[in-house]
């Protein structure tokens, strides 16, 4: 077997090897849908850094322009006239000024939905990293420590999986008040379950492979074998697992806003979907926009995890077709 | 098509479309096979031998497709034949059992009900003669305990019984034809005996004609009448099995012949013919087995040799008989 | 075949069953008795305009339902009527917790029941479908659907129908209408709206499994096999792959009943004013009514779990090679 042959066969480390990103960053690339998700990510998160500088304040209220529909819509609004005592037809037509409409308030809708999207990465991201570091904590320790320890961890994770999340959400947020932070502490700190397990299940199959065996012949001490060895292991799990429960966050996260336990500090896209719940004879288009967005978030962020999930996949055929 | 012919396959090529191009893992074969015979298709692993078999009752699945060529059976070409009377022939007429028959048989189906199915949709209805039958198969491929290893699953049965219980469900609606695909590569050597002794068996008692894709030359001495040798997914040579082991004519199967272990020298080392199989998606130039060939010849880099009848019963392709 | 194993395994898993409901009744009970609210609170405005003492009612309130105790023997107390089947009283409908319950299940019932049953049944027929015709226009067409099914959020959703067809349209009522008798037209036009906002993600999510379950399977040799006896294609796909493909699926059809009453059909129960579980128990949460949070938290767990231990027996008869230990 000549050299070239044997370093392609080789188990290749992860960490700070460019060819294997750019293996898989080559593997991504053929899913179309994938790349159209990862575009449409960095698109929200450009616009949530850089939008708010070249839009209107999302808190600024001004009544005089209220429920101004989107641009190329107009509605009608009947004011009562008391000195006639009659109704007056007023048509509504959408402005450049606010080209997504204004609320009910006359607050901006871009300006707002920008904001929204601000707090939709910051919980899906922040929530999403709280959660993959304790499963990965409690799943190297369960695997580790093995006995009676895995026992207890594993247990008590069967127990938080069964939990109703949704449930201890609302719970929990009802009890201590609606807080942005609250909210991703507590997804981040119920989230981590299923890590924890692929986390745990994959260092235990780690623990007989021949490498780390040799590993430790070679006197590497378990924290440097879990650094080295395990954690580039299940890199492309974890990534794949962090991609496809971003979206469930961001979603719980607009839910609880839409029942009405949103940090009411914040505008996010779930706080703005229950204000415009009430209006939706009115100004349907506050109800409209914010779930658009949410939906096309969520949506993008399935097709990035999907394509990275085949990509990671040696077992998936790219060829065939 | 002589009245002795009961199957005829005239150029048979199929390809699998993939994104990387064209796999040509049949390329064109040719061969007969008369009633009552035992012919065995010869190759390396991935000269295309099983895929020929799997093309003749058109069992090749996308992205691979028959692009040309006829086989004819009883007046019909399978090839072009609708799908109703592709399914008759299929499992009625022609029967085939598979390498693996632990991944063959369907896990979750009981032995008795994947034979009976088999019966069932070739037009036996009443379920009691349908056991019996079915349970009398059993028996005849030794099977001890038949109506035990009837109602068991597949994953409780032994390879061997396994392949046994294969052959039993292939025979089930008496089948003047049993395509055998390397049945015997996945089991132990006790049980291959075995089974090459039940096929032997039954082509004798009921005259049914055999085709047996094989790797194993050793095999082919044993239950061949005639064989065919496949490589890079054309036919090379064909000729009755005496033919082929004692006056091979193409440099490949003189190769394969010389890598049989020979009992009558006492040379330890198998002789073995240099090179790879081709890759099927880049098929060489000219007759394929020119880059590993010893007596290549400049026009066997260009020109597909065609086929040379040496004798009334051995054909070979190579430039060296032309 | 005989599976004397299994009766040893039921009741181990019974028994984990409960371990893990203590824990959860355990879980619920301390974040809501450390919370600072008290079922008390609903009545304060009630006693202040009454000129009341505030503090002394409450007391008084709270002594009569035993709240003063100190936390470790409420929840001695709690877990000891539990222990009896009793599931404590509700504080802010004023009626047995079990009665409660009782009124209010079947509104639940009828929306997953529903849901579940349609989107299973056009799930895997579409998914079937699909991983058929793998890479043709239409398993393209299902492929998008069933994507962006899952990626809508179902909230939103159940908004944009009621904007459609409540509001714009005038076809349906915008709140389900609690009057109506269970078993009549009305009714399950009522349920119409519901159903689609519940039953899309599933829907979505079926096609998927389906799909990639009926994919795994397709390329096995034993399709093959069948094809060679002879099987008519509806034969080889509907019996032998879908009877492979079907064992995954079961599992993660179950897992869906047996969460989905705190998942999509809890919103679904909000948005359109349904009274089911959902929407008391997110009441009760409002009311600090505990006892009926925890009772609610309990079925719905214990309803997931139970769930899960019929599906793994189902198992053994659906795939004979398992076995558990």
């Amino acid at each position: 077997m000549n050299n070239s042959r044997s370093a392609e066969s080789r188990p290749v480390r992860i960490h700070g090897n460019r060819r294997l990103f750019l293996y898989y960053w080559n593997r991504t690339k053929q899913n179309k849908l994938a790349i159209a998700g990862l575009g449409f990510i960095l698109f929200l998160i450009l616009l949530a850094l850089i939008g708010p500088f070249f839009t209107a304040d999302p808190t600024h209220v001004d009544f005089a322009e209220r429920n101004v529909p989107p641009l190329g819509f107009s509605t009608e609004e009947s004011i009562y006239d008391i000195k006639t005592n009659a109704f007056t037809v007023n048509l509504i037509e959408g402005t450049w000024k606010h080209p997504l409409g204004t609320d009910g308030k006359g607050r901006d809708m871009l300006a707002m939905l920008i904001s929204g999207a601000r707090i939709s990465l910051e919980v899906g991201l922040l929530a999403t990293l709280i959660a993959i570091c304790i499963g990965a904590l409690i799943g190297v320790l369960s695997a580790y420590l093995g006995g009676w320890w895995d026992n207890v961890l594993m247990r008590f994770t069967d127990i938080m999986m069964t939990f109703p999340f949704f449930l201890l959400l609302v719970l929990i947020i009802f009890m201590f008040g609606p807080s942005l932070t609250l909210i991703v502490l507590v997804i981040g700190l119920t989230g981590w379950t299923g890590a924890a397990r692929l986390i745990r299940s994959e260092a235990l199959s780690l623990r007989t492979r021949e490498f780390i065996t040799a590993a430790r012949a070679l006197g590497a001490s378990d924290a440097r074998i879990v650094i080295r060895h395990l954690i580039p292991n299940v890199a492309s799990l974890i990534i794949v697992m962090a991609t496809l429960s971003i979206p469930g966050v961001i979603l719980a996260e607009s839910a609880l806003s839409f029942i009405g336990l949103g940090d009411p500090s914040q505008t996010s896209w779930g706080i703005i979907l229950n204000d415009g719940q009430k209006s939706l004879d009115t100004a349907w288009w506050v109800a409209v926009e914010p779930g658009i967005m949410l939906f096309f978030t969520v949506l993008a962020f399935n097709f990035l995890g999907d394509g990275l999930r085949d990509a990671f996949d040696p077992r998936s055929n790219l060829d065939a077709r | 098509m002589t009245d002795s012919t009961i199957l005829e396959v005239q150029d048979l090529k199929t390809y699998f479309f993939t994104r990387r191009g064209a796999v040509k893992a049949v390329d064109g074969i040719d061969f007969s096979l008369k009633k009552g015979e035992c012919l065995c298709l010869v190759g390396e692993s991935g000269c295309g031998k099983s895929v020929t078999v799997l093309s003749l009752l058109r069992l090749v699945a996308a992205p691979g497709r028959i692009v040309s060529g006829q086989v004819h059976y009883n007046n019909v070409d399978l090839v072009h034949c609708s799908e109703e009377k592709l399914r008759g022939i299929r499992g009625g007429d022609i029967a085939m059992i598979f390498q693996d028959a632990q991944s063959a048989f369907n896990p979750v189906l009981t032995i008795g009900d994947q034979i009976a199915e088999q019966m069932t949709i070739h037009g036996s209805i009443d379920r009691q003669a349908v056991k019996n039958k079915g349970i009398e198969l059993l028996k005849e491929m030794n099977i001890p305990e038949p109506d035990r290893v009837w109602d068991s699953f597949p994953h409780q049965l032994s390879g061997g019984m396994k392949q046994r219980a294969m052959i039993a469900m292939s025979l089930s609606c008496d089948p003047k034809i049993l395509i055998a695909d390397e049945p015997t590569t996945a089991v132990d050597v006790t049980i291959k005996a075995q089974i090459l002794d039940i096929l032997h068996t039954l082509k004798e008692k009921r005259g049914m004609s055999l085709i047996f894709v094989t790797h194993d030359l050793g095999i082919v001495a044993d239950i061949g009448d005639r064989a065919q040798v496949i490589y890079g997914g054309k036919s090379i040579e064909m000729a009755s099995v005496s033919e082929i082991i004692n006056n091979p004519g193409h440099p490949y199967t003189k190769g394969l012949i010389a890598c049989l272990p020979d009992s009558s020298t006492d040379s330890e080392r198998l002789a073995s013919i240099p090179g790879t199989a081709p890759n099927p998606i880049d098929l060489p130039e000219g007759c394929p087995f020119h880059p590993r060939c010893a007596q290549v010849m400049d026009i066997c880099r260009h020109v597909v040799p065609k086929q040379t009848i040496i004798s009334e019963t051995h054909t070979v392709n190579c430039h060296l008989f032309g | 075949m005989r599976k004397s194993w299994l009766q040893g395994y039921i009741l181990k898993r019974l028994l984990y069953a409960v371990i893990i409901a203590w824990g959860i009744v355990t879980i619920t009970f301390i974040l809501i008795r450390i919370g600072p609210n008290s079922p008390a609170d609903k009545y304060l405005a009630n006693i202040a305009a009454r000129g009341q003492d505030v503090a002394q009612v409450t007391a008084a309130i709270e002594s009569r339902y035993g709240l003063d105790k100190p936390i470790i023997v409420q929840y001695g107390d709690y877990l000891m009527h539990l222990a009896q089947g009793d599931l404590g009283w509700s504080f802010s409908t004023s009626m047995p917790v079990i009665d409660l319950i009782g009124k209010h299940w079947i509104y639940s019932f009828q929306l997953i029941f529903l849901s579940s049953l349609l989107a299973a049944i056009i799930g895997i027929l579409l998914g079937m479908y699909s991983a058929v015709k793998q890479y043709s226009k239409i398993d393209y067409i299902i492929s998008t659907f069933s994507f962006a099914g899952i990626s809508i959020p179902n909230f939103w959703l159940g908004v944009m129908l009621i904007l459609l067809f409540s509001v714009k349209l005038g076809w349906f009522k915008v709140f389900y209408d609690t009057t109506l008798p269970l078993l009549s037209l009305e009714n399950l036009k009522a349920l119409v709206l519901p159903v689609f906002t519940l039953g899309t993600g599933m829907v979505a999510g079926y096609v998927r499994y389906t799909r990639s379950a009926m994919l795994d399977n397709l390329r096995k040799a034993f399709v093959t096999t069948a094809r060679a006896k002879g099987l008519p294609e509806r034969t080889v796909i509907g019996k032998h792959v879908f009877r492979n493909a079907m064992l995954p699926l079961v599992t993660i059809i179950m897992f869906d009943l047996g969460s989905i009453v705190f998942g999509g059909a809890y919103l679904t129960e909000i948005i359109f004013g349904i009274p089911g579980l959902g929407q008391i128990s997110f009441n009760a949460v409002f009311a600090n009514d505990y006892p009926v949070v925890i009772a609610i938290t309990l079925i719905g767990t214990f309803l997931a779990l139970l769930v899960n231990l019929i599906t793994d027996i189902a198992y053994t008869y659906f795939d004979p090679r398992i076995r558990y230990e």
